[in-house]
């Protein structure tokens, strides 16, 4: 029964907590993502110095813009080469067609479409100097979706299996305590106390939840290192990610296993304690 | 030492287990009780163990009254009574040396103490040959032994015996009853419940003769049915 209570503990907080990190981990890339969103103006081929440098000025005064950057044409076209290395478009290429343009970097991702907004005018047109404004309209749009939904149905699937670790943690150690009513009947009628039936049954519960829940966190451990953390730097080569703030940098795990290890010990202890009183009362 | 007043027990299904019941049992005293099958005879004697409540009137138990005793004190009581069942309710897994022991482990006696006196109690059953042995290893009369030796190991004042022979066939049983006796003239006041008819005929102890839940008989030197 013993083995059986920690085998119990172990797969089920294993779940939890495989099912913590995999969506905490969805979480921080998506948050990644959105922090690299992006507003690039391209400026005219024939904006004036003047114009340049009063439409930098003006944008850095928006609190919105975490930092701005010029890409020269000159810039552009070195970094459009160096993307496209051994390609057969680079000898189409005559001159250099690529705009000069502003990248800003936001503060708050959310309101891209705000500012975006701002280089055009009345009637819609681009403002002067500029040519066009691109920021990844539906893209973005989407990707806030998507984060909210998935933070949401996370969450719910979190405390679900929560609640059904805590249902099957507590019905094995109600069974290893039925195993022993008998035991218990005979302690109680020959006159031992409460607390001395309950203490060893308690110490039982808590040995089990706690013994598990290392179990699951070790297993958790190497599968985090050896599968979630290749599976991360294929998602970041894919997806072009700059950084991501995610499992070797960040102490979040570490807390996911401590709570998993304190959650296994209570529910161990309170399962204990709840199934016995049934039997206590002879 | 036993004492009820007035006692009447109805179960939460509002069967009514005991009615209206007055019985003094004295200390060293050796009583029967006895009638049919739901006639009340278990009730009585988990009445006074504590192990179910009591509906009206107030038992006594060596001058004390046990119906409004703390929970916290009702291991106390126990440890006072000790119990024979009909089904033994030995633990399979352990030896008749560590049934006996148990039961003083369970209430903190030191190990010098059980080294002591489970020996001592398992050749008062006549068992000390067999205290390396399995329940499932010995016979019903001697499982029965050693759930005597258990109750009795704590040398409580009062022995509680539910159909202790209900189990066994007449020679075992009467096996069973010169125990009890002998535990009996030692000073231990014994109430057993039984509707074995041979053996309370044979006896000649007081009889109680329950009946629906109601005392309809209360006899010294008695016989099963008049």
């Amino acid at each position: 029964m013993f083995f059986t209570a920690i085998t119990t503990v172990a797969i089920t907080l294993f779940i939890v907590g495989f099912f913590l990190i995999v969506i905490y981990d969805i979480q921080g890339i998506l948050t990644s993502i959105k922090s690299q969103v992006e507003v690039a103006v391209y400026l005219k081929d024939n904006i004036t110095d003047e114009l340049k440098t009063y439409l930098e000025n003006e944008i850095k005064g928006w609190d919105e813009v975490a930092e701005i950057t010029f890409v020269s044409k000159e810039q552009a076209l070195e970094k459009f080469r160096k993307e496209n290395e051994g390609s057969e478009i680079l000898k189409e290429i005559q001159g250099n067609p690529l705009p000069a343009s502003f990248e800003l970097e936001l503060k708050s991702p959310e309101k891209v479409e705000q500012i975006a907004l701002r280089f055009l005018d009345k009637d819609g047109n681009f403002i002067e100097g500029v040519d066009e404004v691109i920021y990844g309209q539906n893209y973005v749009q989407k990707l806030f979706q998507i984060t909210a939904i998935t933070g949401s149905i996370a969450f719910l699937i979190i405390i679900m299996l929560l609640l059904a670790t805590v249902v099957l943690i507590f019905n094995t150690i109600r069974l290893s305590i039925h195993a022993r009513r008998k035991e218990i009947e005979v302690m109680k009628l020959v006159g031992a106390t409460n607390w001395f039936v309950r203490i060893p049954f308690i110490f039982e519960g808590f040995f089990e939840g706690f013994i598990g829940s290392i179990i699951s966190v070790i297993l958790l451990y190497f599968m985090a290192n050896y599968l979630l953390i290749r599976g991360e730097k294929a998602i970041v080569d894919t997806m072009h990610i700059k950084e991501l703030a995610i499992l070797g940098s960040n102490n979040v795990i570490i807390y996911i296993y401590a709570g998993l290890i304190i959650l296994g010990g209570l529910i161990g202890i309170f399962s204990s304690s709840f199934a016995l009183k049934r039997y206590i009362r002879v | 030492m036993i004492e009820f007043r007035n006692v009447t027990k109805i179960y939460a299904d509002k069967t009514s287990a005991l009615k209206n019941i007055n019985l003094t049992i004295k200390k060293g005293e050796f009583v029967f009780i006895v009638g049919p099958s739901g006639s009340g005879k278990s009730t009585l004697i988990k009445l006074l163990t504590r192990e179910i409540p009591v509906t009206n009137g107030a038992i006594y138990v060596a001058g004390r009254n046990i119906c409004n005793l703390k929970t916290s004190r009702v291991p106390q009581l126990r440890r006072n009574i000790g119990s024979v069942f009909q089904d033994f309710k030995l633990l399979p897994n352990k030896t008749v040396f560590e049934n006996i022991a148990f039961a003083l482990e369970v209430i903190g006696r030191p190990s010098y103490v059980i080294k002591l006196q489970v020996p001592q109690v398992l050749k008062l059953v006549g068992l000390e040959h067999k205290m390396n042995s399995y329940p499932h290893q010995i016979s019903a009369g001697e499982q029965q032994r050693v759930s005597i030796a258990r109750a009795f190991v704590n040398r409580p004042p009062i022995l509680l015996a539910d159909e202790p022979t209900g189990n066994l066939d007449p020679v075992t049983s009467e096996g069973i009853m010169k125990l009890l006796s002998r535990i009996n003239l030692i000073g231990t006041t014994v109430a057993m419940a039984t509707h074995d008819k041979n053996i309370v005929n044979s006896m000649r102890r007081r009889v109680v003769e329950l009946e629906e839940g109601e005392l309809i008989r209360d006899q010294k030197r008695g016989v099963y049915g008049i």
